[in-house]
């Protein structure tokens, strides 16, 4: 017996061997099949920091693709710009049982320019490739070398790239010479193995085993969940700028004096202008408003980010001159306008989006943020300013930037700041409609609607459109069947707290239905919330981004030819994650309808999401309510 | 005095050179235009737009270029108008030949104080974006813009492109008050000139241009044709709409012939009988189709099995469906040979349908081509061939008396169904021995879904049953489509399940999901609440549970441009359900049996109440694939009519 099993043993041994590279199908682990359109089976990332200027990163990937699903993950994209240099790529395509089908190189790879929609101009630039199999599973490898000419930013290492792709084996190797300090943060991993000697230390994590999920409604973002290692060099260069930093402070610093510092000449005939027109303005506050009025109306948001533009504003001068500028341009501006008249502001990084994510109290890096508003720290209270809208009121931030850590830029260093919360409460649309119905069905009547806090910019869209535009689009809104609006009429009140207001007439055709006796209608004709889907085995906590409060009153005034009678309704949810009410009741022959739901935001561990699921289904029950009148005989 | 006569006759000549207008000013003219004159919903009009476009000789390559001048004059009203001074100009390149954007001059009129100021926009304003391997951008964007700005700029494109000479765009998305366009064309060029859209030219002219271009050192004449527009609206697009470009008033070219200086013509497009000699023997498209030889070893392996024609017909376009990937390029000309298409394994859809119809030649098939342009990109020009006009390339193949359009660059068509992208009109069909003629493209299937639903209701209000979807036609290609999207069947079902949110589903099962000859058949158990249940003596349910209407996809008031559907559909729903014990129907929806005028389309309804058996039956047929704009409101209150019934519930009581 013995004697046999040692040969097989050996035969095992060299198939292992050749297993490094053997892509052949059978070998994925079955644990790692389901849910997964790709799978990487081996990928080996390496950063050698050489030098603050010289940093070669290379990649060695192999994935396996399941399916047509899985192509996105197996196309390579690679950006490069004047700091980014390709030095190469090749690869391999396998077939199912792991037999060599084809190489590629870097000539098979399309090249276009990578300016986002947003932008006039960006100098960066994609490479991206994608194999053409048609015949699944097959298997692409990848090896890239890629020289950075700067250490400011490290890509992210986070090795599961999406849901539905597993993650056989993966590993990050940094490497740097043995002074450089580095800041590391490592997220949902094992500590790094760590080896030095007088040359270089090395710095290698390992995730295996990661199996493909399914995406999760109402689940936080990615960046709380996945696993991923940062590195933060103190030393850095980044276009010929050098610096080193340890925390925000004394990132901000270097932001400040590097890339802020002397930005703000203003001309002459600007700087009498702004004097002339504060002149008679005794507070700050009053004052900065007129200079943001000043701003909306000469300047306008165009993107250009070349080199060092990418994070340094065009000068103010520039920006008075052209009539231009990107989110940092129109910042610097506004700042250097304010300071004219001694009113001191702060440079803000934030990331924007209506998705809330703050910048890493506990990791200073200059990854982090996309975006650039102003703050005014007033002495009564502090001001914040997006300088890129030429519409959104003083001192309002909306969803875009609300409820943040942003980082402060200032002669003093960084701080970090925090944005203000655009509350459940605060976030609030107040619908009253009043209507007649008549003997057929018809319906007609106003629908007067107050939007304010998140909820100000719910008709952003509509508001500036032409009439008829107007109309289509807010029958789309409103998606009730031969509805028709004969006045459409839109009233702001630009203000920290800004309220927009909508007044509507309105005329809804055959909206009561009339049959064998009856009248028919559902009572909540304007707001139906829509429930959510289920999900099932709920890995993720419960995340509500923001929270909102809808109140809506509806009057029906009920024709002569029904019997004015009706059982009163009355519902009422009460969760954690929000309340519902609605009440229908009726006052001679006026039905009122009343309906409230709020909905609070938060993080809500992972068994409620039933309890939510139930919550927002028995709203969507509640809001088709139908009631039925008897027609008079 | 003397300079005062030689300043004006160098004005005069500049004049009869060209009438465009003086650029650099703003007049109170422009400054005042009231928006009501012609748009007052607009948020910025052109008050004046000039082109020209001439031959020349470009002294550097010896060659033939389209030079084309641009200028325009545009009123910014408000910040939405702001994103007109932000301008692209697209231009095509590629390892030959390239179009060149010159002498870009932008300036900002803004009066104020009584006086008009000019900001004049900087070179640094201005950037080339190599944006990839056959286009660039060149895009600026103009300098201090206010509500009431007057922008003003100019270009120059020099293209070697002169087949098509230059298309002049008289609509946009704003309104246009004066458009103008001067086209000098040569005496020895012929170009077929046509006006898309529908609007009507308010001027045209035609006058001759002396010795407007040498060439060899032989001064020829022009052909000045001048063609203008005026108050044009701006074009806005709407829904279930095919290309824009159909209906946008636009001038459009087509280089006819060309007489040589030497007395022969040389002739580009005259008849069909031309072009079919060009197509058949081009290389990129004739000679591919004959390339039998690249398939003589695979096909007879094919077909072995094949016993007529057909089941080779079917083998072979499975075989190139699944051998060779599409990737995502349109053409009707092969970018590669199609035996390097074979071994790579990839090309667009030229060098896919092209391989289709040698291989189907290779077994003595008879398949022709058709060439023809994809909804987005238009219709093609009828009255004479317009090569340009065509995009795409399908595989025709005659069997017995029946024949069939194929496409082979989507795995999961069935035999015989073309895309809707190429529902488009007619295309026309290139033989390779028989003259060319054209065909109908109509969905050769509806897109038919038929649903049964058999269940019970029981005592606590709960309709516990089995639902059965079978989908035919482009529903089942676009379920299909659906389903890929998902790694597996289960977990394809468990998304359903999830979303929807009053029912349980359960016991799924799909066929066919892959056989896409056969009808795609979905079947699971279902369990919701009809009624509460707090009544057993009287309760409402709705009758509406399957595929109910719940929006009226035609919601407007009016329709300017016909309404493209693509294909016919056909929908049936039919419900059975078990009650738990005798009930009378007290009120029930109104039976329906209504049309759309022309036959173009009926819905019918049905309930019916048995002993214990209760019957739904719905059928929505829209016949056609193309409405008429003046069909819009017929359609819209056919729907309005569906949806107002299905507000209606079934109220069942007990006997007593």
């Amino acid at each position: 017996m013995k004697r046999i099993i040692l040969p097989l043993l050996l035969l095992l041994n060299t198939v292992f061997c050749l297993a490094q590279d053997n892509y052949d199908v059978d070998l994925i682990p079955a644990n790692l099949r389901p849910r997964a359109n790709a799978i990487i089976r081996n990928q080996e990332t390496l950063v050698d920091m050489k030098a603050v200027d010289n940093v070669m990163y290379s990649v060695k990937q192999a994935i396996t693709v399941f399916n047509k699903n899985g192509e996105n993950s197996a196309r390579l994209v690679l950006f490069y710009d004047k700091n980014t240099a390709i030095k190469s790529i090749k690869g391999e395509v396998y077939n199912e049982v792991g037999k060599l089908m084809g190489k590629f190189s870097q000539s098979d790879f399309r090249d276009e320019s990578a300016v986002q929609d947003f932008s006039l101009f960006e100098d960066s630039r994609i490479k991206h490739f994608l194999p053409s199999v048609n015949t699944y599973p097959y298997t692409v490898v990848y090896n890239y070398e890629i020289r950075f000419k700067q250490n400011l930013i490290i890509p992210d290492w986070t090795p599961k790239p999406a849901n539905d792709v597993a993650v056989e084996k993966s590993t990050y190797t940094f490497i740097c010479k043995p002074a450089e300090v580095l800041r590391i943060k490592a997220q949902h991993l094992a500590n790094a193995e760590e080896t030095a000697d007088e040359k270089q230390k090395t710095y290698t994590w390992k995730a295996n085993n990661l199996p493909a999920v399914k995406a999760e409604p109402y689940s936080p973002l990615k960046h709380f969940y996945q696993t991923s290692v940062k590195i933060a060099p103190q030393q850095f260069s980044y276009f010929k700028h050098h610096g080193s930093y340890n925390n925000w402070q004394e990132l901000g610093k270097w932001y400040y004096s590097e890339l802020l510092k002397d930005r703000q000449a203003l001309p002459v005939a600007t700087v009498e202008t702004i004097k002339d027109l504060v002149k008679n303005e005794k507070d700050d506050k009053a004052k900065a408003k007129k200079i943001y009025q000043f701003l909306q109306e000469k300047t306008r948001y165009i993107s250009i980010q070349i080199g060092i533009g990418g994070f340094q504003p065009y000068s103010a001068a520039d920006v008075d001159r052209l009539g231009y500028g990107d989110c940092k341009a129109l910042v610097n501006y506004m700042q250097s306008l304010l300071a004219v008249v001694g009113i001191e502001s702060y440079y803000c990084v934030v990331e924007a989006g209506t998705q809330k994510i703050d910048l890493d109290a506990s990791y200073a890096s200059m990854n982090q943020g996309n975006h650039v508003i102003l703050c005014l720290p007033l002495k009564a209270d502090t001001v914040w300013l997006e300088c890129t809208n030429q519409k959104i009121p003083f001192g309002f931030l909306s969803d875009f930037t609300d409820d943040r850590t942003v980082l402060a830029c200032t002669k003093d260093g960084g701080k970090l700041l925090r944005t203000p919360k655009l509350t459940t409460k605060a976030n609030l649309q107040v619908r009253k409609a009043d209507l007649v119905v008549d003997a057929q069905g018809n319906i007609s009547g106003t629908l007067n609607t107050n939007f304010s806090g998140s909820q100000y910019d719910n008709r952003q869209n509509i508001l500036y459109k032409p009439f008829t535009e107007q109309q289509k689009a807010l029958q789309e809104d409103y998606n009730v069947n031969n509805i028709r609006f004969d006045k459409i009429e839109y009233q702001q009140y630009k203000d920290v707290n800004p309220q927009l207001t909508e007044n509507l007439t309105v005329d809804i055709r055959n909206y009561a239905t009339l049959n064998e006796g009856k009248m028919f209608f559902e009572l909540n004709a304007f707001n139906i919330q829509n429930a959510v889907s289920d999900s099932k085995n709920r890995i993720l906590p419960v995340y509500i981004n923001r929270g909102f409060t809808d109140v809506d009153t509806v009057i029906y005034q009920l024709p002569e030819n029904v019997i004015p009678f009706i059982t009163p309704i009355s519902k009422t949810f009460k969760t954690d994650f929000g309340t519902y009410e609605s009440t229908a009741t009726l006052n001679e022959n006026k039905l009122i309808y009343y309906r409230k739901l709020s909905v609070n935001d938060g993080t809500y561990p992972a068994s409620s999401y039933e309890l939510f699921h139930k919550f927002m289904a028995d709203v969507n029950v509640a809001d088709h309510l139908k009631i039925i009148l008897s027609l008079k005989k | 005095m003397k300079y005062l006569l030689s300043l004006c006759f160098v004005f005069i000549a500049f004049n009869s050179f060209s009438q465009d207008f003086n650029y650099g000013s703003a007049t109170h003219n422009d400054n005042d235009f009231d928006r009501k004159t012609i748009d007052s919903n607009a948020n910025a009009v052109v008050l004046k737009e000039f082109g020209t476009a001439r031959l020349q000789l470009d002294e550097a390559t010896g060659r033939l270029v389209i030079l084309f001048e641009y200028h325009v004059k545009i009123k910014i009203f408000n910040k939405e108008g702001f994103k007109h001074a932000d301008v692209v100009i697209p231009t095509y390149k590629d390892d030959n030949i390239q179009e060149y954007v010159q002498d870009v001059n932008a300036v900002t009129h803004n009066y104020i104080n009584e006086n008009f100021v000019q900001t004049v926009m900087d070179r640094k304003a201005l950037f080339t974006e190599n944006r990839s391997k056959y286009q660039s951008l060149t895009k600026f964007t103009l300098p201090n813009i206010k509500e009431g700005s007057i922008i003003e700029y100019k270009y120059r494109i020099q293209s070697p492109l002169i087949f098509n000479f230059r298309s002049w765009y008289f609509q946009s998305d704003i309104p246009k008050l004066h458009s103008e366009y001067l086209a000098y064309i040569p005496a020895n060029f012929n170009y077929n000139v046509s006006l898309r859209g529908f609007y009507k030219l308010t001027d045209q002219k035609a006058e001759v241009s002396r010795e407007c271009l040498r060439l060899s050192g032989q001064a020829l004449d022009c052909s000045k044709m001048t063609y203008i527009m005026k108050n044009v609206p701006a074009f806005i697009e709407e829904d279930y709409m095919t290309a824009a470009s159909n209906f946008m008033s636009a001038m459009h070219f087509e280089l006819a012939e060309e007489h040589m200086l030497n007395g022969s013509k040389k002739s580009y497009t005259k008849t069909w009988k031309d072009v079919d000699f060009d197509l058949v023997g081009d290389k990129k498209l004739g000679s591919q189709m004959k390339r039998k030889d690249v398939f003589k070893e695979i096909v007879p392996d094919l077909i072995k099995e094949s016993p007529d024609d057909l089941s080779k017909a079917k083998a072979i376009y499975n075989y190139i469906k699944k051998q060779i990937k599409w990737n995502n390029y349109y053409g009707k000309y092969s970018e590669e040979n199609i035996k390097n298409v074979i071994d790579s394994r990839s090309g667009n859809v030229a060098d896919i349908n092209l391989s289709l119809i040698a291989a189907l030649s290779a077994a003595n098939l008879d398949a022709e081509a058709v060439i023809l342009s994809t909804r987005e990109n238009g219709l093609v020009n009828k009255l004479y061939p317009v090569i340009t006009d065509f995009n795409y390339v399908v595989a025709k193949v005659n069997i017995g008396e029946k024949s069939y359009l194929l496409d082979a660059t989507e795995p999961l068509l069935p035999f015989g169904l073309l895309p809707l992208r190429c529902i488009n009109d007619q295309g026309r069909v290139i033989n390779l021995k028989k003259p060319s003629y054209w065909i109908d493209l109509k969905a050769d299937q509806k897109s038919t879904t038929s649903f049964v639903l058999n269940g019970k209701l029981n005592a606590e209000g709960k309709i516990i049953g089995n639902l059965s979807t079978t989908y035919f036609g482009y529903a089942a290609f676009n379920k299909r489509r659906e389903i890929k999207k998902f790694n597996s069947v289960d977990e394809y079902f468990e998304k359903v399940d999830e979303r929807l949110n009053k029912t349980k589903i359960s016991n799924h099962k799909i066929s066919a999901v892959d056989s896409v000859e056969k009808p795609l058949v979905e079947v699971f158990d279902v369990e919701f609440s009809a009624h509460d249940g707090t009544s057993k003596s009287q309760f409402y349910i709705s009758p509406f549970i399957v595929s109910r209407i719940a929006k009226n996809p035609f919601n407007l008031n009016d329709r300017t441009y016909p309404i493209d559907m693509g294909a016919a559909s056909d929908e049936r729903i039919v419900i059975n359900i078990e009650l738990p014990e005798k009930l009378n129907l007290q009120e029930k929806p109104k039976d329906m049996a209504i049309g759309l005028p022309n036959n173009g389309g009926r819905y019918l309804l049905q309930t019916n109440l048995t002993d214990t058996q209760f019957s739904v039956n719905q059928m929505l047929q829209l016949n056609k694939a193309i409405y008429g704009a003046e069909e819009y409101l017929y359609l819209k209150e056919f729907y309005s009519k569906i949806i107002q019934n299905q507000k209606t519930d079934v109220l069942l009581k007990a006997s007593n």
